[in-house]
């Protein structure tokens, strides 16, 4: 009994510490429109809200598990078209068809992942990429149902829920913010659970975990459904937001933006592609404001980044912390023999660690 | 004393900034309301980069060159018109959330939208949310406008669109199918839904007139394919009489240039849609002469002053002729601005638009005196659906034969009941 709860108790705390930290941003996501009331930044930030859910879904795949998908906003596009669908024909309400459209990516997930988890490396990347063009051919070919390359048109209704009207605004807002936090602690709580490192380990070492009895297949076919299922919500609130969905949503261009956001923002620390989806989309807004030339400013400064610093910029700072903490640490022990922590400049302590 | 002493203290800081801000309410809110008073801000959400930039540069030239116009005439009741531009990069999603920063952070009153295709959808289920005036000038496709599902109080259109292009271009195709005895054709169109719905739409109508046209064969390009002999073979194996393309910009340039190659338009008639646009026109390094091509822009047509005026006028800026998207875009600002003529420089989009149903502007580009923006589906009627045959050197099209308007209103109408639209 001492045993179990000497066991249980670290969770709890970690579970506690993470509730508490997302109930101090979901805090601070609903006051910032309070404090700044212009409509330009909650509309940046619920654009931040559907592409930050891309990035750190995708984050699962890519830096969690070690598998580099090409073809994540499909399911994104999944999300924002099943939403958008069963909203236009009226029958259901917006929770009822978020759910359900949550699910329905879910399980196109389950199939698509199914057959690309089998592979490794590039393969997997290049089958991921495969299945997301096929989707994105399925949408502008099945005019019909999907209004082909024009998108879906006609508005997504959004009638009131509970009585919460989210043709305001604020409304509006409010409930993206909560639902974002929500799925960030949601992703939070995998990320440290044995089955997260479990993914570490395969991420690591596959042929150890799998000798270790892990079902390798299983679990990374797991994550996968999951991050699509993230990735769908963050699609979903793109389609509110734009009141339509669009097939630009599922074309490769928009999952290579996922990668740039985790390269700028970073693998390592668990909230690093939303620092690089603030990043992309701090800088998308204001260079598009400025010139056209937009694409020669961003490259210049993700060719910065890449080769400058070689690392995104949370785990620049984690890193640039960790080592000051060492340093210090060093300095106010200084008895002979005692355990002196590795160099962190470069980051070798804490390799292939989610912080 | 006390009285005295507190009488005589320096201003506590409160007071201080009590009076400094009385002091900006009195001097600092009225240069803001003034500067507010002199210019009407207008956005516009358009491509800027990309595969398809001159949508979005020969628009915004034309909407410059009509603000200075109007300006230097001294305005809207003396307040000026100033074009805020914002580049979508042909994104959907970006075409609603620039529009929105627009509207909501840069003050712009009015929103011409120089979109295409989904990005106009887009920026249309914007303006439903937050209603000002918006006129799309430059998707063409007939949805927008004809279906009232879609329907939106405060847009317009002024632009070109689908079903007028159809009925014109197969009552001019076969009118010479008639004359020439051309029967057996073939069409070699882009393979998304722009291209397929076009040439439907062609086909159905060039047969509704012309019965003894006969569809051959079909070939269907990629959109933004780079080589076309695959399909320029088909079509010499198939030997058709004539050939309808949809092809649009630089995948048609590819086309003709490749097509030259082949000697195609030697023993086959050419009609496209899309070559009457004088970049495309000058693009292509041998255009061959007598291919049919639908009217985009042209100096000479309509043969009018104001129209050579528009086309220096926009050449000084632009650097080029004006596309297609530029006089439509000039259009709609000359309906811009006599709607805020009319309402006193009132901005309201509610007002605004009362007074830009069934407006009737004369403008450059007219076929006869004026254009009309119609009321019951908010389009443009009464513009250039003409069609003519290419000549190498400038003008590059002549012998532009224009098509009764009346015919085209009648069959738009049958189009729309056979689509639930009526």
């Amino acid at each position: 009994m001492r045993v179990s709860l000497m066991r249980v108790s670290p969770l709890r705390a970690g579970l506690a510490r993470d509730v508490a930290v997302a109930v101090a941003g979901l805090a601070l996501l609903l006051a910032l429109p309070m404090l700044f009331p212009q409509p330009a930044l909650r509309d940046f930030l619920i654009y931040f809200f559907a592409y930050g859910l891309l990035a750190m879904s995708l984050n699962l795949l890519v830096g969690l598990t070690g598998l580099v998908s090409f073809g994540h906003a499909a399911y994104f596009a999944t999300g924002a078209y099943a939403f958008g669908l069963l909203m236009q024909s009226g029958l259901v309400s917006i929770p009822v068809a978020a759910l359900a459209a949550v699910g329905g990516t879910a399980l196109v997930a389950l199939v698509i992942g199914a057959i690309c988890v089998r592979l490794k490396e590039i393969y997997f990347s290049f089958i991921t990429l495969a299945f997301q063009m096929f989707i994105h051919s399925v949408i502008v070919t099945w005019v019909s149902l999907t209004g082909g390359d024009q998108g879906l048109r006609g508005g997504i209704p959004r009638p009131p829920i509970l009585g919460l009207d989210l043709n305001d605004a604020r409304v509006l807002y409010g409930t993206c913010a909560v639902v974002f936090v929500l799925c960030i602690l949601a992703m939070r709580q995998v990320a440290q659970s044995p089955f997260g490192y479990t993914l570490r380990m395969i991420r690591d070492n596959p042929a150890r975990a799998n000798f270790l009895g892990v079902d390798v297949t299983a679990m990374k076919l797991g994550i996968f459904v999951f991050a699509a299922a993230m990735a769908s919500v963050g699609g979903l609130i793109l389609a509110l937001f734009v009141s339509g969905a669009y097939p630009e949503f599922a074309f490769w261009t928009t999952s290579g933006e996922a990668i740039f956001m985790i390269m700028l923002g970073g693998m390592k620390v668990f909230l690093g592609p939303l620092a690089g989806t603030l990043l992309l989309q701090t800088l998308n807004h204001y260079v598009t404001i400025y010139t056209e030339h937009h694409g020669l400013v961003l490259g210049t400064v993700i060719l910065v980044i890449v080769l400058g610093l070689r690392r995104g910029l949370a785990d620049v700072l984690y890193d640039w912390l960790q080592a000051r903490r060492a340093r210090r640490a060093a300095a106010s022990d200084p008895v002979p023999g005692s355990f002196e922590p590795a160099p962190l400049a470069d980051g070798a302590l804490i390799k292939g660690r989610t912080v | 004393m006390g009285t005295n002493s507190v009488s005589g203290r320096a201003p506590s800081r409160r007071q201080v900034l009590g009076g400094l801000a009385a002091g900006a309410a009195i001097t600092g809110f009225p240069h803001i309301a003034g500067a507010q008073a002199k210019a009407i801000r207008v956005g516009m959400p358009t491509i800027l980069s990309g595969r398809v930039a001159i949508l979005g540069t020969s628009s915004r030239a034309a909407v410059q060159l009509a603000f200075r116009q109007i300006n230097e005439a001294g305005g809207i009741g003396g307040r000026t018109l100033e074009l805020v531009d914002r580049d979508s990069k042909g994104r959907p999603d970006e075409a609603a959330k620039v529009t929105r920063d627009l509207i909501n952070n840069d003050g712009c009153e009015i929103i011409i939208d120089g979109e295409a295709s989904s990005g106009a959808f887009a920026v249309h289920e914007v303006i439903r949310d937050l209603p000002v005036l918006c006129l799309h000038t430059c998707s063409e496709t007939s949805s927008l406008s004809a279906d009232p599902k879609l329907h939106v109080k405060t847009a317009f259109r002024c632009a070109r669109q689908g079903i007028h292009d159809a009925v014109a271009g197969s009552t001019y195709a076969a009118r010479i199918a008639k004359q020439k005895g051309l029967k057996r054709w073939m069409t070699c169109s882009p393979d998304y839904a722009y291209g397929r719905d076009n040439t439907a739409e062609f086909l159905e109508f060039a047969k509704l007139f012309e019965p003894s046209i006969e569809t051959v064969d079909q070939v269907w390009p990629k959109l933004f394919a780079p080589d076309y002999t695959e399909s320029i073979t088909k079509i010499l194996q198939t030997k058709p009489q004539a050939v309808y393309s949809a092809l649009w910009g630089g995948d048609l340039v590819a086309f003709i240039e490749q097509s030259n190659l082949y000697r195609l338009f030697a023993n086959v008639a050419m009609f496209s849609g899309g070559l009457g646009d004088p970049p495309v026109l000058t693009a292509i390094k041998q255009l061959p002469p007598g291919l049919n091509t639908a009217y985009r822009y042209n100096r000479t047509y309509p043969a009018k002053p104001a129209n050579t005026a528009f086309a220096d006028g926009f050449a000084k800026i632009a650097g080029h002729e004006p596309t297609n998207w530029a006089w439509q875009t000039y259009l709609g600002c000359l309906f811009v601005a006599e709607a805020l003529k009319r309402t006193g420089g009132r901005t309201e989009g509610a007002k605004l638009a009362s007074e830009l149903k069934g407006m009737a502007v004369a403008a450059p580009f007219a076929v006869g005196e004026t254009i009309t923006m119609r009321d019951s589906d908010h389009t443009i009627v009464g513009y250039p659906v003409a069609w003519g045959r290419t000549v190498p050197k400038a003008p590059f099209v002549e012998d532009f034969s224009d098509v009764d308007w009346g015919k085209i209103v009648e069959l738009e109408t049958q189009w729309k009941k056979g689509k639930g639209y009526a």
